[in-house]
């Protein structure tokens, strides 16, 4: 028999949110349609690196492994992306995975985006309705709207986006793009609009949108290919005519 | 609600155009006379010299000192706030975006040199600017690299610039339009390049 | 009184919606959940919600949608409460249109309405293909509106343990455990609700999260909770076979003219057309399971040799494809790397969805005072089979009656004394000791590799045909399987975010429910819904028109398995065939 085809893994590992970064790598058997989130699991089956030295399997996080619940994104060969939808046929090898350093590490590809869903408070990340209790029928939306919304809604928090901005990171206090996009979202929405100046007022604070420097590195790792530059600048004619607003309306 | 960010980020836009772009039109016209030798490129220094000194005072401490130490010391507090990554993510718009930050600081430090060199000393110290005088210096080719550099990052600066800022006030907003305004800046950009290096290669070729 | 102080454990559709109403009520909520809840399993649900919005002139009732529900269920789903569910419907969906779900749109700007199986009134109001996803953010940001009024508090990236109960077994408080830090603390609550999703990884690949293991289902079935209804696991007969998870192909590919063939004798064999000539590839979801399961099992025809056969678009033309079925096709590309507009694409019968789950009355309490479940996690609504886009209904209707059933235990003076100190302490104990044992395993198994094994013998033997003789051999395997969880290997043995040893508890738990389904598919003798027996190929109305309870034997290990009565009285079970019309009621 043919000698078994094997993927070569060079994984960024590190023990804990303080320890050093340092290297491991690993041979896994290759299979048609192996992706990389599929590649960790046969390392936790047999956590044993390249040089048959034995070890911890690799921590990283997953969920849905369908590219919608977010949860795998991680530096793979350098950019950005959801290792479950990373298939090791299409890219080059040795592939190496990193963790997303624009977020606090936890443990090895694991990270921290709490930041994430913070940022999404800020910007009022929600419709202000009554209660869940039968109100009126809510308005109806004009269907085009509601196809823009519908594409920004598939956002899933992945974090892709703020790991490939230059802006966001430790030394920044830009929240990035995508929460400063579900901003636009939610003052699409007929009942949303009603907030629409405490959201763009939020976005002309500190790290708000004004952070955004138009590299535009966003939209081209967005892995649920949303418009961000179009909603970011859209949403800076917002925030110029709210500025507007604030000064002469008051 | 008064946003400071917000009106200082704006703020530093609008610098870059008005006084700023501006002034570095007026110089690359200004130098360009020198294509046509000495006395073309004198006659043009003349012109602006016939603004009377008092105001020319006023203008040059109020509408280009301040709005250009503001643009730039505000410009290099963003400039750092960049983790540049132009060689993991090597899309156009991201080199784009790191030569505008790598510029920024070159010129922070080009521009110190040449306000003080030329304006405080040289023009403060009594000599009047010349062909003359901008001729002798460039025979030293560090000086004439380092003023060939100075005006082909700030040409590339202030193109970028506008770039930016047409998404920045929500100008362009489609990818379509984002594209068109980003190739037309940089044919500008091209553009007054060619006549700056076309300028100063005159100084070398008399 | 102290404040209304409830715990809910899982932060899907149902778990969010049961935060919401009890915040609503002025409760306070501690949200447990092992990811950030906005990456919870019910965003995975793709098609739709169903509710009789009535807006496509087909006079379609709530009524229609019960029938069409106990019907589509075999009859198995208590009446009341799946009344209760279709009546609530439509005010669900306005109740989410309001919060912002971006729902397909008519031209004219209202709700949208799809077709869906099983039922012939367009009824399925739809998200594009992400109905779960956007339903699920809604709820997502109006828990985080109450988050940031302070009633809410998450504790995301936490793993239930086990339940406490006080010394009258009321249930007042968990046990959970930091997923990072590993440290391990004990809660208290006035009640708990469970909204953990369901055990889809027992089976090892399924079309679910590799979150949905039912391991706190297990847990506090350990803890005498009853299960209702566990043999009852949807297969969903297209799926995309793949070594870390299942993936759903739609429906929609044999709608389009997909067509199913493998090859025999060395040329392609459209095995579904042969054995059912009137409706072709057409043939219901549980009968194509059958016949895929029959050719690769049984008459050993998978391509090379492997459990997968099929499915074939492409002769239909590309542009024809695209419009139809676009993203569907690009998701297949994405993750096969084929592209299905040229080659023929690999699938086979899924697990898919869970019925059964813990036991609840119609108000979601289970036997364990204040302790309730919702969601797929419970075993109400489905009966013997899910209709389609009828998840997504259960698990936020679900949660619209468990929250307010949990303010009405914090009101009430039956939940007892709150847990002492002592109390606390001792269960944190218990869970403490059980982890450190775990570190401390050096055996030779490698827990990863045994739940292959495991995902491998309920595939084998709990899915798709179940036979006695070989769930008899299935439970012999799962006993054996139990006693090699002992001799599992902790290759990790630190105390920061492992992974590894959390798992091996998971995959205990696991087990133990994994034994649960395998012997309440052996004692029920009949075939109904999802479950099927070539020895009883018919429905036993009058030996199992009645709910299957598990009750855990802490001796043994096992389940015991007893019948109990529930509410069919409102639609009198028919036969169910999906060959003709649905029969008159």
């Amino acid at each position: 028999m043919s000698e078994q085809k094997t993927v070569h893994f060079i994984i960024e590992r590190q023990d804990g949110p303080d320890s050093k970064p340092y290297t491991e790598e690993f041979l896994v058997p290759y299979r048609p349609a192996l992706n990389v989130v599929a590649a960790l699991m046969e390392i936790q089956k047999k956590p044993v690196t390249k040089d048959g030295k034995k070890t911890t399997p690799v921590v990283w996080e997953c969920n849905c492994l369908e590219k919608v619940c977010g949860a795998c994104m991680m530096v793979i060969n350098g950019k950005a992306r959801q290792a479950c939808a990373t298939l090791v046929d299409q890219i080059p090898q040795p592939i190496r995975l990193a963790p997303a350093r624009t977020f606090p590490v936890i443990r090895d590809l694991q990270i921290d985006r709490s930041v994430m869903f913070e940022s999404l408070k800020r910007i009022r990340g929600w419709i202000d309705v009554d209660g869940s209790w039968e109100v009126n029928t809510a308005p109806i939306q004009n269907p085009y709207t509601a196809a823009t919304a519908y594409e920004i809604a598939h956002c899933m928090t992945c974090g892709c986006c703020l790991e490939a901005c230059p802006n966001v990171g430790p030394q920044s206090d830009f929240i990035g793009p995508a929460p400063t996009v579900q901003a636009y979202l939610f003052n699409l929405n007929p009942l949303g609009s009603f907030n629409k100046d405490k959201r763009l007022n939020a976005l002309m604070e500190k790290g708000g949108i004004t952070s955004c420097g138009n590299s535009q590195n966003c939209v081209q790792v967005c892995p649920k290919n949303i418009k961000l530059t179009t909603y970011l600048a859209q949403l800076n004619r917002d925030v110029n005519k709210q500025a507007l607003k604030n000064i002469f309306n008051k | 609600m008064f946003h400071v960010t917000f009106y200082i980020r704006r703020l530093h836009s609008i610098c870059g155009i008005v006084p700023m772009g501006l002034f570095l039109l007026e110089h690359v016209l200004t130098n360009a006379e020198a294509m046509g030798g000495p006395a073309a490129f004198n006659e043009a220094i003349a012109r602006i010299a016939l603004i009377p000194h008092n105001i020319m005072l006023v203008i040059e401490i109020f509408g280009l000192a301040i709005p250009f130490l503001f643009h730039m010391i505000y410009g290099l507090y963003i400039a750092l706030q960049a983790n540049n990554n132009p060689a993991q993510y090597g899309y156009t718009r991201n080199w784009q975006f790191a030569l505008q930050r790598w510029t920024a600081i070159f010129l922070f430090v080009f521009l110190i040199i040449h306000v003080v060199d030329l304006r405080i000393f040289t023009k403060g110290g009594g000599t009047p600017i010349s062909y003359a005088l901008l001729d002798e210096m460039f025979n030293n080719m560090g000086w004439f690299v380092l003023y060939l550099l100075g005006m082909l990052a700030a040409i590339f600066h202030f193109c970028n610039g506008m770039t930016t800022l047409c998404m920045t006030w929500g100008i362009a907003k489609g990818p379509r339009a984002q594209s068109v305004v980003g190739k037309l800046m940089m044919l500008v950009c091209a553009v007054l390049c060619i006549v700056t290096i076309a300028f100063m290669a005159s100084y070398k070729m008399h | 009184m102290s404040k209304k102080n409830i715990i809910v454990v899982g932060g899907g559709l149902s778990g969010l919606m049961a935060t919401i109403k009890i915040c609503e009520a002025g409760g306070e909520v501690k949200l447990f959940s092992y990811c950030p809840v906005k990456r919870s399993h019910s965003l995975c649900a793709q098609g739709g919600i169903n509710a009789c919005m009535n807006t496509k002139g087909q006079n379609d009732t709530t009524w229609e949608h019960f029938d069409d529900t106990v019907y589509g269920g075999d009859f198995l789903a208590d009446q009341t409460a799946v009344k209760g569910m279709c009546e609530a419907a439509p005010k669900l969906i306005k109740m989410f249109d309001r919060m912002g779900v971006p729902f397909t749109r008519t031209a004219e700007g209202v709700l949208d309405l799809r077709n869906f199986g099983g039922q012939k009134n367009k009824r399925t109001v739809f998200a594009g293909s992400t109905t779960g996803q956007q339903l699920l953010y809604a709820l997502d940001e109006q828990v985080r509106k109450w988050e940031v009024k302070g009633n809410v508090k998450k504790y995301e990236f936490w793993e239930f343990i086990r339940i406490i109960k006080n010394d009258n077994g009321i249930c007042r408080g968990i046990v959970a455990q930091n997923m990072n830090s590993m440290e391990i603390e004990a809660f208290r609550a006035d009640a708990v609700i469970l909204a953990t999703g369901g055990p889809g990884v027992i089976f090892g690949r399924c079309t679910a999260s590799t979150i949905c293991n039912g391991s706190a289902v297990s847990a506090v079935y350990q803890q005498g909770a009853e299960i209702g209804n566990s043999e009852f696991i949807q297969i969903h007969p297209t799926a995309i076979p793949g070594s870390d998870k299942n993936r759903l192909m739609s429906e929609a590919c044999r709608g389009e003219g997909g067509r199913v063939w493998t090859y025999k004798d060395g040329k392609p064999w459209y095995f579904l057309e042969e054995m059912y000539p009137a409706y072709g590839n057409l043939v219901p979801r549980d009968i194509a399971s059958r016949a895929i399961y029959d050719v690769c099992v049984n008459q050993k025809l998978g391509i090379n040799g492997e459990n997968r056969v099929y499915l074939d678009l492409s002769h239909i033309p590309a542009e024809y494809l695209e419009r139809k079925l676009g993203g569907i096709l690009e998701m297949y590309s994405e993750f096969v790397g084929d592209d299905p507009r040229k080659v023929p694409m690999q699938i086979y019968p899924s697990v898919h969805y869970s019925m059964g789950g813990i036991w609840v009355d119609t108000k979601h309490n289970t036997n364990i005072p204040a302790l309730l479940a919702s969601g797929e996690c419970d075993y109400q609504y489905h009966g013997a089979n899910r209709l389609g886009a009828n998840s997504l209904l259960s698990a936020a209707y679900s949660g619209t009656i468990s929250g307010p059933e949990a303010i009405r235990w914090s009101e009430s003076d039956d939940i007892g004394e709150e847990l002492t100190d002592e109390q606390l302490a001792a269960a944190k104990q218990t869970c403490v000791d059980e982890f450190e044992n775990i570190i401390n395993m050096n055996g030779k198994e490698n827990a990863h590799e045994l739940h292959h094994e495991l995902g491998d013998l309920m595939n084998r033997y709990c899915t798709i045909v179940r036979v006695n003789k070989e769930l008899d051999l299935c439970m012999d395997e799962l006993k054996k399987i139990l006693v090699r969880w002992n001799d599992i290997g902790v290759n990790d043995k630190g105390h920061w975010a492992n992974q590894e040893a959390m798992f091996v508890r998971q995959l205990h738990n696991m087990i133990i429910y994994a034994m649960v389904i395998c012997k309440a598919a052996r004692m029920r003798d009949e075939s109904r819904g999802a479950h099927y027996k070539p020895e009883f190929p018919n429905r036993d109305d009058e030996h199992f028109l009645k709910t299957t309870i598990a009750s855990y034997n802490a001796e043994t290990h096992e389940p015991n398995i007893t019948y109990r009565e529930y509410d069919h009285s409102l639609i009198k079970p028919r036969p169910r065939r999906y060959d003709v019309a649905k029969g008159g009621k």
